[in-house]
């Protein structure tokens, strides 16, 4: 399952009204996340859930389902 | 009865002959190819027959380009076949050290060949010291298959394929002889698994492959050699001579040459690799139908500027997306200077890497005001807009071209001087009457890339459906085309020097 939080941050920086995104849904198919675009989507991720990324973790990322899974393991962490 | 063979002049065809490599289109590699086809045929059944048969014609074919420089390639194949075992098999901390001790290595290896001299110029120029240039031979393909084996470790290290368990399978990934000399530059991912594939092709297909081969040498043999020989050349080697209307005239030439050139070889080399079993990586999209330089970027040598993406530009982009814009901006630059670097050692190479870094970098910053004007006027997702993209986008990229091909500073200043200062319109009439065969092949030649995508699908289409006897009539035509108009050797394609 994507967050709806999740799924704002990247509606909001691509300027779109909504998406149907799942976790097998990867960056060219969603309009406007392009190579350049991707990384100001990251920042944003790693601005409103106030989290950092590795730059390993940035690269490994295949689809929605990737990011949503660090993203959680990142809030976890930090609650523990 | 062997009376009438000269045995010697038949084994030296088999021989390295340093001014007569064996090139995709000549009689000799169709003959040889067609041999293999035949005995490929006999055990396309027996998987590792037929490995080790595409091997030997690779190894063969590329010590027939590059001599004894084939010994690298087993050795490159190697170093990382085990590096990328051991990437897998090894905890963290050292897992970090292999990777980055083998990118090294294989950059060490490339940087030695094809950089050496253009350091100790710069070591001379700068009088750092006073050293003689080095007698370095540059082994064809380096950087195609430098970057195929780089590609393979990396995606390694990133987990995202598993290290092959086959080195003779890794083996022909880096030899495979239809892209060894100019690409495409397959990723493993994508070529490995092939191997394990039955080769058995059916008439669609063939049909598709024989087409591929043909249009390629069309492309090449026709537009590309007849445009250098017989016009681009001539303007590029001294531009002064010539008016701007024919340096301009050059340019748009030489856009059309290149092309043609480039992807008149990868469509040969895609073709021959169909024929075989293996389907490699798209390399041209209608470059020139691009409605902005990263849009040309998507369309143009895809092999390699998605190579470059993926493994130069994201890590940057990565590492210095705390300054946001200029982050990017900074990051697309390095990676395009890279992108001119890797084609040669030359500052004009790096220069036309750096316009089109340039380019994209300063479109990042204009594209909210730019967006904001095209809705104020109403032209957004309009036909007129797009057209206007399209000429502004070409005449950037003819722009950068003129230094990718000039042989100088020198001249590549002198044309645009010529250009702008000295363009006399009136010689156009004159220059459509006394050049009516380079005229007509660059309006045929632009003409057939503008033309609707849906046309080629089409025109693919329509060949697949017809009979055997009338796709032959039409091969055999356009062969014969090929034959009237090619000059008299086919001329080495651009993109071996790289």
């Amino acid at each position: 399952m994507i967050s709806e939080k999740l799924k704002n941050v990247i509606l909001k920086e691509l300027n779109l009204k909504d998406f149907d995104f799942t976790e097998s849904t990867t960056a060219d198919q969603v309009p406007g996340w392009d190579s350049l675009s991707h990384i100001n989507i990251i920042l944003a991720i790693e601005k409103d859930f106030n989290i950092r990324f590795k730059g390993m973790e940035i690269m490994k990322m295949k689809n929605l389902g990737d990011l949503q899974k660090i993203v959680d393991s990142k809030l976890n962490s930090k609650v523990a | 009865m062997f009376n009438g063979i000269d045995f010697e002049k038949l084994f030296n065809l088999f021989v390295y002959d340093q001014y007569d490599p064996l090139l995709f289109g000549t009689s000799l590699f169709l003959f040889l190819f067609f041999g293999l086809l035949i005995v490929y045929r006999l055990v396309q059944n027996q998987k590792q027959l037929r490995v080790f048969l595409l091997i030997v014609f690779s190894l063969f074919f590329y010590y027939k380009v590059s001599g004894l420089f084939f010994s690298l390639l087993i050795l490159s194949s190697i170093i990382n076949f085990y590096a990328g075992k051991f990437i897998k098999c090894t905890s963290n901390s050292k897992r970090k050290l292999i990777f980055i001790t083998t990118v090294l290595l294989n950059l060490a290896l490339l940087g030695y060949f094809k950089y050496t001299n253009f350091f100790i110029q710069i070591i001379s120029d700068l009088n750092l010291a006073h050293w003689d240039a080095l007698e370095i031979l540059l082994p064809i393909g380096i950087s195609f298959y430098t970057f195929k084996a780089l590609s393979y470790v990396i995606e390694i290290y990133l987990e995202n394929i598993e290290p092959e368990e086959n080195f003779f399978h890794f083996l022909l990934y880096i030899s495979f002889f239809p892209n060894i000399m100019a690409g495409p530059i397959d990723r493993p991912g994508e070529f490995l698994p092939q191997i394990n594939k039955s080769p058995v092709l059916n008439n669609k297909q063939i049909g598709f492959a024989l087409l591929l081969i043909v249009s390629g040498l069309f492309k090449k043999a026709v537009i590309a050699d007849y445009l250098s020989l017989n016009f681009v050349d001539r303007v590029f080697d001294f531009p002064v001579r010539f008016t701007g209307v024919e340096n301009l005239l050059a340019v748009y030439g030489y856009g059309l040459q290149i092309y043609c050139d480039f992807s008149g070889y990868t469509d040969m080399a895609l073709g021959i690799a169909l024929l075989l079993g293996y389907n490699l990586m798209e390399n041209f999209r209608w470059p020139y139908k691009a409605t902005s330089i990263s849009d040309f970027w998507r369309r143009w040598h895809i092999s390699l500027s998605s190579w470059l993406l993926d493994y130069v530009f994201k890590p940057l982009q990565i590492k210095l997306r705390n300054l946001k814009i200029w982050g990017n901006a900074l990051a697309i630059l390095i990676t395009f200077v890279a992108i001119g670097f890797w084609h040669g050692a030359s500052w004009l190479y790096i220069l036309f890497g750096f316009i089109h870094g340039f380019y994209i970098a300063f479109s990042l910053f204009v594209q909210k005001p730019k967006r904001a004007l095209y809705d104020k006027l109403g032209l957004t997702g309009s036909k007129l807009l797009r057209v206007f993209q399209v000429i502004v986008t070409f005449h950037l990229v003819s722009f950068a071209w003129i230094f990718f091909r000039a042989r100088s500073f020198e001249n590549a200043f002198g044309m645009l001087r010529q250009i702008f200062t000295y363009f006399h319109s009136e010689v156009f009439m004159q220059f459509i009457v006394a050049y009516k065969p380079v005229v007509a092949m660059m309006v045929i030649g632009y003409l057939l890339h503008f033309l609707p995508n849906a046309f080629e699908k089409k025109s693919a289409e329509f060949l697949s459906k017809i009979p055997v006897v009338l796709q032959a009539a039409i091969l055999a035509i356009m062969i014969w085309i090929v034959v009237q108009v090619r000059s008299a050797d086919i001329q080495p394609f651009i993109y071996f020097q790289y």
